[in-house]
């Protein structure tokens, strides 16, 4: 459905995008994952046509978004990772001017209006102001909004900055729907446990290049250890971190030490040496790992601190 | 530390980061000062107005007349027109011409004088002149009354002497009339000295000397009997000083108010264009401003997005002011004639045209001004800065003519001037739509130049990112 073929974008001397290329099929849930100046919203307005790249094509449905761009914007639904709204005017009012600029009216306008407040379990406040929302409630009414025209193509640039738990989870799940209906959606976050709860295909960015794209078990493949082992960094557990070091990576983080062990090294040696310092089994835990760890295999620092 | 001072402190740092509010608070207030200091001459010789366009007929034929209008030429305050400013050939004007001149659009003079043939005349004692006004601006038309009449009066006495020599010559004969001249021309020399016949030609030309008493002596005199002298100066001084008093009684003066006469209430039909226009200014420029609220907000990220152009963005927020704009110029138009009578019913579709150019004209200036800004503290600043600049040297709060004659050429490049020019075309002169159709298209060009330049700053600067 979208080609993006040796995408370029720069700011001055910042080269905001390096050569990205990637495919997005139909009715795929693509994740943008990367930490902040990662390049995400960069490489959305190119997407939404804000902005022109200055090397490489970008093609919706086989047009060039350049060139097609009337066509293409009917296509697309901008979900700003800013809360884009009139804060003085109601929801409706709201919902009502960004319908009518794609071209909607009338009873057709005004049904899509009252399915899409419903949706986000904003219909009891549709006549409300923007401004006395909570921000959950104002993040709901941000997606809608881009949601009136029904575009086949939807952009979200991190759209659950800042909101509580509840409506983020509200939004996942309205999100989910909407693309089991069919609906293609691309989601930009540099939160890891949305992109491994939403996406079915992954792209990971950061300075501007596309360092790794696929599923999330394609991802995880590429790490060079299957599990990762997490246990508290106090002054019981130094010893055993020092006798780690030469059989894995180990990185420190909020109190917790995460060791990641070489291709070859078996797990039943680290429990021996537990054993041998007289560690209780429940300080450790054994897990899987997960985005965070590709993201610092990739680039060496963590999403969180990037 | 105490809270209130942390709090304070607070603020200082707040202020020394916000270049607008430093600009606002130093700069700002500084640069007007010396603005306006210039633009009225504070402190300088040639202070007061200067170069009010006056006509002058001179059909009296009288030599001592052409004294009259080398002194008007000489005084600052008028530029004085004697030509046809359109005719060719060029000719001298005439009575004729000058009402016509003064009622049509952009009148190249709103003042004029006409030295009539009866200026000096047997059958009556003293003289006639005819004064023709537009008195469109009263503190204007005040002081050009005032210059002129001193000016004027300082030359009457030897018009005045032409007058008597001509009664004198009606009732004693021009034979009797000449002995009488002889005889006290040869009583002064032999009393005073002196030669007999050169003060006996002095006498048969009217001139008696008077004018040695009627000038004033000194420069400095000479100024008190301006109106725009000193007002802190007694009035006592100027009162010994004034020739007026002395003459007036002699000197007929004929009015005739050319434009205006039948406005009911003048003084606030030629005040009220210049308020409305600084409020609509200062109305749009906010309004402008709100393309950095929705800039901020990505409000624009999302209509770009859309079938949305930068173009529909600008353009309907220019609608919107010209909108804006009109229904706050009706209101404050209605108002003034609820509240002033300013007769605004009889002439509202000719002055809601105008409304509607000067507010498109305002708009564009509004978003020129967001266009070059880069923050909302910005515009604010530098709008404010600009109206009140435009609405000094554009004649919103004094005329023009207070203003040195280099500025008055660039009071004609602002808007303010120009909607003024279009408010007073209609509900102080009265005119129709083809005789304001000139003014119109000046605020028209004035509005796609400015709204130009707008747009293409926008599309290179950083409201749209």
């Amino acid at each position: 459905m979208l080609q993006l073929h040796s995408v370029t974008k720069r700011y001055g001397s910042l080269t905001a995008l390096d050569g990205i290329s990637l495919d997005v099929a139909r009715g795929e849930f693509f994740g943008l994952l990367g930490p902040n100046g990662a390049g995400k919203s960069t490489l959305m307005s190119l997407i939404a046509g804000l902005r022109a790249p200055e090397a490489g094509t970008l093609t919706l449905d086989g047009l060039p978004l350049t060139s097609a761009r009337s066509t293409a914007r009917l296509a697309l639904g901008l979900v700003p990772q800013h809360i884009a709204l009139y804060p003085d005017l109601t929801a409706v009012e709201n919902l009502r001017i960004f319908g009518e600029l794609y071209g909607l009216r009338g009873a057709d306008l005004h049904g899509r209006i009252d399915a899409a407040l419903e949706a986000v379990q904003l219909a009891d406040r549709a006549r409300d102001q923007v401004k006395n929302f909570s921000g959950g409630m104002q993040r709901r009414l941000n997606l809608v909004a881009a949601l009136l025209h029904r575009p086949k193509l939807l952009l979200c640039d991190e759209p659950t900055v800042g909101i509580d738990p509840q409506s983020r989870n509200a939004i996942f799940e309205y999100l989910e729907r909407l693309n089991r209906e069919g609906l293609t959606i691309i989601y930009s976050t540099h939160y890891m446990e949305e992109a491994t709860r939403l996406c079915s295909r992954i792209g990971v960015i950061d300075h501007g290049k596309l360092l790794a794209l696929g599923t999330l078990d394609e991802l995880l493949t590429r790490l060079p250890f299957d599990e990762e082992i997490l246990f508290p960094a106090t002054p019981a557990t130094t010893p055993l971190a020092a006798q780690l070091q030469p059989h894995g990576d180990l990185a420190t983080s909020g109190g917790i030490v995460r060791f990641r062990p070489r291709p070859g090294y078996k797990l039943s040696a680290f429990y021996a040496l537990t054993e041998a310092q007289a560690l209780p089994p429940h300080l450790f835990t054994q897990q899987r790992p997960t985005l965070e760890a590709v993201f610092l295999h990739l680039t060496g620092r963590s999403l969180r601190d990037a | 530390m105490h809270p209130i001072l942390a709090l304070l402190r607070k603020d200082f740092l707040h202020f020394r980061r916000n270049k607008a509010a430093v600009s606002l608070t130093f700069a700002v207030p500084f640069a007007m000062i010396w603005l306006f200091g210039w633009i009225f001459g504070v402190n300088r010789k040639d202070s007061g107005p200067s170069g009010i366009p006056l006509a002058v007929v001179d059909a009296s034929g009288h030599a001592a007349t052409a004294k009259l209008i080398t002194a008007l030429r000489a005084e600052k305050t008028f530029r004085i027109i004697t030509e046809h400013p359109s005719a060719l050939p060029k000719r001298p004007l005439a009575e004729a011409d000058l009402r016509p001149l003064m009622e049509a659009p952009g009148a190249p003079f709103r003042f004029a004088v006409v030295l009539p043939a009866d200026l000096v005349s047997h059958t009556r004692l003293g003289l006639h002149l005819i004064f023709l006004s537009n008195p469109r601006n009263e503190i204007e038309t005040q002081t050009v009354n005032g210059i002129l009449q001193k000016t004027i009066f300082s030359h009457v006495p030897e018009l005045l002497g032409q007058s008597l020599q001509a009664n004198a010559k009606r009732f004693l004969g021009e034979d009797t009339l000449r002995q009488f001249h002889r005889g006290i021309a040869r009583t002064v020399a032999s009393t005073f000295g002196g030669d007999a016949d050169a003060l006996e030609r002095s006498m048969a030309a009217a001139d008696f000397g008077f004018g040695a008493f009627t000038q004033p002596r000194d420069e400095s005199l000479r100024r008190l009997d301006s109106p725009a002298a000193d007002p802190n100066q007694k009035p006592e001084i100027k009162k010994k000083t004034s020739t007026a008093d002395l003459f007036s009684q002699i000197v007929k003066f004929d009015t005739d108010q050319v434009v205006g006469a039948k406005v009911r209430s003048p003084m606030a039909t030629s005040l009220v264009g210049g308020w409305a226009i600084q409020f609509l200014l200062f109305a749009v420029s906010a309004s402008a401003a709100s393309l950095f609220r929705e800039r901020d907000a990505g409000i624009f990220q999302r209509l770009l997005a859309a079938p949305v152009t930068r173009a529909h963005i600008l353009w309907s927020k220019f609608l919107y002011g010209v909108g804006l704009g009109l229904v706050q110029l009706v209101v404050l138009f209605v108002a003034s004639s609820w509240l002033y009578g300013v007769e605004v019913l009889p002439h509202l579709p000719l002055l809601a045209l105008v409304c509607v150019f000067a507010a498109a004209a305002c708009t564009s200036f509004g978003m020129l001004i967001a266009s070059i800004s880069t923050s909302p503290e910005a515009a604010s600043g530098l709008a404010t800065f600009l109206i009140m600049f435009m609405s000094a040297i554009g004649g919103a709060w004094f005329p023009i003519t207070f203003m040195p004659e280099f500025i008055q050429y660039f009071s004609k490049l602002t808007l303010v001037y120009w909607s003024m020019e279009g408010f007073s075309a209609v509900l102080w002169a009265r005119q129709s739509l083809g005789q304001i159709f000139p003014i119109l298209g000046l605020l028209g060009g004035i509005t796609v130049v400015v709204m130009g330049t707008a747009i293409w700053r926008f599309n290179r600067g950083r409201i749209f990112g």
